[in-house]
């Protein structure tokens, strides 16, 4: 696609459109890595694979967006989907591995912080639902408002809200004693 | 894609507490120079690698679907169109074979006798045929 683009189009467009893409995925690079390894549950691999597809589509549709913002909005509504597949097939996957095999390898995961207490809540928001799980991520953890959330998600603001609601409810219950700890020390 | 914290106003200062908590906790660490190299070049090498695939699908797709029409052929699901003129039986026809049909078709082979009369067998609108047709 970038040969294609170098042929098709004249160097300079060529040229203006890999800073562009350079610029954009400078500028998205650690916050999409972040949301992805949130959504996929802590592995790094997972995460970089997911990013690594979700940028190779901005790039084929870099032309198409003349605005940052929209191009951005779409690049991580692709990252929220692409999240989701991982999610899907590795739950295919680990069904029938435990099948056949007994179950898969565990996934690389960094060990910095407190890792006890990066695997309860991998294991509060797994029993999240998938929205529940998407809305809290982007919201709360990401920073985005309920209405990008939306738009990411593909769901009316109201329901986001709904979801939002609930996941933080389930957590709360789930991991009770780091709502608690209000001095500040969660490990 | 601004980062307006429209939902920490709904929340109350414990919630709030709680959910700064879990990010602070629940984050990857940030990428190293190397890695983030490592990651860029990843991409770039995998927007090089696709047109490659891309120019090669119109030579490969015959050859897919060749194999295909082969894979089919094998297993039963296909049948390619005999050439015109080859023998055929029509099995659809022979199912629905009349008794007197198939005392006509087979009994010579069955009983290997010479040239048994078929106005025996036949009856009698084909033997009005017969007559006439066969000069009888």
């Amino acid at each position: 696609m970038m040969e294609e683009a170098l042929v098709q189009e004249p160097p300079t467009v060529a040229l203006e459109l890999e800073q562009r893409f350079h610029l954009f995925v400078a500028s998205h690079r650690e916050r999409a890595r972040r949301l992805a390894w949130r959504l996929v549950g802590g592995d790094d691999a997972a995460a970089e694979d997911v990013i690594q597809e979700a940028f190779i589509k901005a790039y084929r549709a870099l032309g198409q967006f003349r605005e940052e913002a929209s191009l951005a909005t779409w690049f991580y509504r692709i990252v929220v989907h692409q999240a989701h597949n991982y999610c899907r097939w590795r739950t295919v996957r680990e069904t029938w591995s435990a099948l056949w095999h007994g179950g898969l390898p565990p996934a690389a995961v960094q060990e910095s912080g407190d890792p006890l207490l990066r695997r309860r809540i991998t294991k509060a928001l797994a029993q999240l639902s998938r929205s529940q799980k998407e809305a809290f991520v982007l919201v709360h953890m990401e920073g985005f408002s309920v209405r990008e959330a939306a738009a990411l998600m593909g769901k009316p603001e109201g329901t986001v809200k709904s979801h939002l609601h609930r996941a933080l409810q389930a957590l709360r219950s789930e991991l009770a004693d780091l709502a608690e700890d209000t001095g500040g020390n969660a490990s | 894609m601004t980062q307006p914290r429209d939902e920490w106003s709904q929340l109350d200062r414990i919630e709030e507490q709680f959910v700064k908590r879990l990010a602070a906790h629940y984050a990857p660490k940030p990428l190293t120079p190397a890695r983030r190299v490592a990651l860029d070049d990843a991409i770039w090498s995998r927007l090089q690698r696709q047109p490659r695939l891309m120019r090669l699908t119109p030579a490969l797709a015959p050859v897919a679907v060749a194999m295909l029409i082969t894979c089919l052929s094998w297993s039963g699901l296909f049948r390619l169109p005999a050439h015109q003129g080859d023998p055929s039986v029509n099995i659809t026809a022979m199912s629905s074979t009349e008794p007197w049909e198939y005392e006509l078709l087979y009994s010579r082979e069955l009983t290997d006798t010479a040239e048994p009369d078929d106005g025996l067998i036949l009856p009698d609108d084909y033997l009005v045929i017969d007559r006439v047709f066969l000069d009888k």
